[in-house]
């Protein structure tokens, strides 16, 4: 039994957990990779925006695209709906009326990482404490994520708590092979000799780098990396591995085959990518699409448990 | 820590200290160890369990600008004990109390023969603001209306504990109760393992067998659900803590649906699911907008019809408030002996009513002694306290009494116990009161203890969260 307004509030209770942790991800490996590059090469800051989606947002309030600013408004602008801060905030609002379903150090952890998110914002801008306290935020998510997975009992609360851990995770993936993969494949006729730092860059941003290892022989090469985030199901972050997980989600819960339509959607679409993608203009264009279904994907999820309109 | 450290104020009792500053017999385990560990060592637990507080989540709301405000709970580390033969006898009291109290709640909804025969009189209750003509003839089951109860208790110079006042409608505190038992085992685990001190936590489970005894016939595990009026409620840290403790789900008016066949359903992912006993934390003004206020969106349309059919129990049973104000108040005593046969164990505060003849020529003697209450509880208008009063003031006070006896009633003024409690780095002796709570069902339960409430001001006797008190862990130690 799971009522309708707490279904609700637990899917997007996840999904603003996992975009806290996904935001400070990259984030972070942004600024480590800028780092990186050395002066001379072109590092704008721009391309964060556009990975997180909120470029629009961005534009609307700033006059200069510029470092301090960009982190500050992904990082600590409660105004922005999509910044670290504003997610925690969010979920916490969300748990604070799950509290009964959830386990209790589920809420804990969430209040934890409140009260450390919002008490020093600007550590989190600030490039010197940046890595520290961006990677307390990613820390504290795996603690919840560990809660969750050690003490829950796989019922309906667990199950939507997954679906929208997954969907908010499938769509940082897609934005980030979007953006990020589909620009340094467009340029891979230029002889850049940072190529390999690039694509480490993307690996890290979603936590793939060691596991892309592991899975691949030889030097980083982007087409692989891209097939990496697209296709390797058994990688928890991958696309397909999202997608799958939120097969397994649906399947346990009520009216399936009112849900399961817009995976089978996803899943075909994931089918028609070409294996070998070296094209970033039709990746870039086929990550759109992905990021379509799973908005349909959200809407069937309401309609279905929330509204009673499906 | 000097003994000098550990005041006590000359008149009022103490709850932990006799009047010569040594410890009371239940305490004495406590007070030796307050005494060793020094004011710093204590300052540094108090502040331990204020960040346990702050990440655990335990908050209540106020309200700031129309915007809910969630506040840290305000605790202090010092308890407050209660001997445990002391106690056994105030919990008999408190289900003797109860007992008396369901009964004539059932009897004033039936044949009303406590004004049959005499006792209560009859223009009493037809001014009454909390009867619900609405619930007449009902039939909860036992007989039992108020099944979750918050008396609140305070000490007397003498040491005489008296009921002050009997919470019936949502009483609420219960959570901090439990929780601020979780912090002190942290702060003083070396004197939980020492010695015996009542458990509290069988609380939730007890209420949970209550709420399930009270399901409609047939029904062995219902569905149980709590009724909230939403996350801006001052209590709603509460109705979520209970809610998850029972196992419970906590619900708002708009999760819930009555259909055709007159049962309540909540609406799930599932669909429909029958719910079988609704622990309402709603005054039962909203809980039906077909029945009470129209307007109110914190209700369920057709809950009434629901409980009257007998399709769904709710705890507290909707007008079980007739017996919560302070004409009913001034009547327990009575109510005891004349529905038990039994002397009352716990004394209620002297109240004077000034209906009765002899009681209103007492009052007009002595009112520069008592405190002097509207009975009909409306707001705090005409509360007059005589000791502070100009003599026109009595005078008035008199001219209103004689017009409307019906309407007034008087109390003596209590100093109410102190326990020494930490204030800017020291121990000072500041005011308490205690609220336990009675579960009534098939049987009933006592709360180990209850909630003890600390006025923070020196000399306040205002123990509201909301107004600047706060709470202390109340152990019942076995002397």
């Amino acid at each position: 039994m799971l009522l309708s307004r707490v279904a609700d509030n637990l899917y997007w209770g996840a999904r603003y957990m996992e975009r806290a942790e996904d935001t400070a991800r990259v984030v972070r490996s942004f600024t480590d990779l800028i780092l990186d590059l050395p002066l001379g090469v072109a590092s704008s800051w721009e391309p964060l925006l556009a990975v997180a989606g909120s470029r629009q947002e961005y534009d609307a309030g700033h006059a200069r695209v510029q470092e301090s600013d960009i982190v500050r408004f992904l990082v600590a602008d409660p105004s922005n709906g999509g910044s670290v801060v504003a997610s925690v905030a969010a979920a916490r609002e969300n748990l604070r009326t799950t509290r009964e379903v959830l386990p209790r150090e589920a809420w804990q952890a969430v209040n934890d990482l409140y009260l450390f998110t919002s008490r020093d914002t600007e550590s989190g801008v600030d490039r010197r404490s940046r890595a520290r306290y961006l990677g307390r935020v990613m820390t504290d998510c795996q603690r919840l994520d560990g809660v969750i997975s050690g003490v829950m009992r796989r019922d309906q609360a667990y199950e939507l708590w997954r679906l929208g851990q997954m969907v908010e995770r499938a769509d940082m993936t897609t934005r980030v092979l979007g953006v990020r993969a589909a620009t340094l494949l467009s340029a891979t006729e230029s002889t850049d000799d940072h190529d390999e730092v690039q694509w480490m860059g993307v690996l890290k941003s979603v936590t793939a780098m060691q596991m892309y290892q592991r899975s691949q022989r030889g030097p980083i090469e982007g087409t692989s990396v891209v097939r990496f985030l697209l296709f390797d199901k058994t990688f928890p972050r991958s696309v397909a591995g999202c997608v799958q997980r939120m097969r397994s989600a649906l399947s346990r819960l009520p009216r399936a085959p009112d849900t399961l339509p817009a995976v089978d959607q996803m899943e075909a679409l994931l089918a028609t990518l070409p294996a070998q993608s070296d094209d970033g203009v039709a990746l870039d264009a086929a990550m759109d699409r992905v990021q379509a279904a799973l908005a349909d994907l959200n809407t069937r999820v309401y309609e279905t448990f929330v509204s009673g309109t499906a | 820590m000097s003994m000098a450290e550990l005041r006590t104020t000359a008149d009022l009792w103490d709850e932990l200290l006799e009047t010569d500053g040594s410890p009371r017999a239940a305490s004495s385990e406590l007070v030796q160890q307050l005494k060793g560990l020094g004011l710093a060592e204590l300052q540094q637990r108090q502040d331990l369990a204020e960040l346990d507080i702050v990440g655990m989540g335990i908050t209540f709301t106020v309200y700031s600008d129309g915007r809910g405000i969630d506040r840290a709970w305000p605790f202090d580390v010092v308890p407050r004990i209660i001997g445990a033969d002391e106690w056994r006898l105030i919990e008999q009291g408190l289900a003797q109390r109860l007992r008396a109290i369901n009964m004539f709640i059932d009897d004033v909804y039936h044949e009303q023969r406590v004004i049959g025969d005499g006792i209560f009189p009859a223009e009493l209750l037809a001014h009454s603001v909390n009867f619900r003509k609405e619930c007449v003839g009902a039939n909860p089951k036992f007989g039992v209306w108020a099944h979750i109860s918050g008396s609140d208790l305070v000490r007397d110079g003498d040491g005489t504990m008296y009921v002050l006042e009997d919470n019936l409608r949502v009483p609420s505190g219960v959570s901090y109760m439990l929780e601020n038992r979780a912090i002190s085992k942290r702060a003083f685990a070396d004197l939980f393992a020492k010695q015996s001190i009542l458990p509290v936590d069988a609380y939730t489970d007890e209420l949970n067998r209550m709420l399930t005894s009270i399901a409609p016939d047939g029904v062995t595990e219902p569905t149980i659900a709590v009724l909230t009026p939403g996350i801006f409620n001052s209590a709603y840290f509460e109705h979520s803590f209970l809610a998850q403790r029972i196992g419970a789900a906590l619900v708002e008016g708009i999760d819930l649906v009555v259909g055709d066949d007159d049962c309540v359903y909540m609406r799930t992912i599932d669909g429909l699911e029958r719910v079988h006993v609704i622990y309402r934390r709603v005054d039962d003004l909203f809980i039906d907008p077909e029945v009470f206020r129209e307007d109110s969106t914190l209700g369920v349309p057709g809950l009434m019809r629901a409980w009257r059919g007998g399709n769904v129990a709710i705890a507290n049973a909707p007008g079980a408030g007739v017996a919560d104000d302070k004409v009913v108040y001034a009547w327990v005593p009575d109510l005891i002996r004349y529905y038990l046969q039994e002397e009352p164990m716990l004394p209620n505060v002297p109240t004077y009513r000034c209906v009765y003849d002899d009681e209103r020529r007492y009052v007009i003697e002595h009112i520069d002694e008592l405190v002097i209450k509207p009975a009909n509880g409306s707001g705090g208008y005409g509360l007059l306290i005589g000791n502070l009063a100009s003599p026109t003031e009595l005078d008035e006070a008199i001219g209103r009494i004689e017009a409307d006896p019906r309407n007034w009633v008087a109390q003596p003024t209590l100093s109410l116990s102190t326990v020494p409690t930490l204030c800017d780095g020291a121990l000072e002796p500041r005011h308490v009161d205690l609220r336990p709570f009675i579960l009534s069902g098939a049987t009933s339960y006592v709360s180990a203890g209850g909630l003890t409430r600390v006025a923070l001001r020196k000399g306040s006797l205002i123990v509201n969260s909301s107004q600047g008190g706060g709470s202390k862990d109340t152990w019942i130690v076995e002397a």
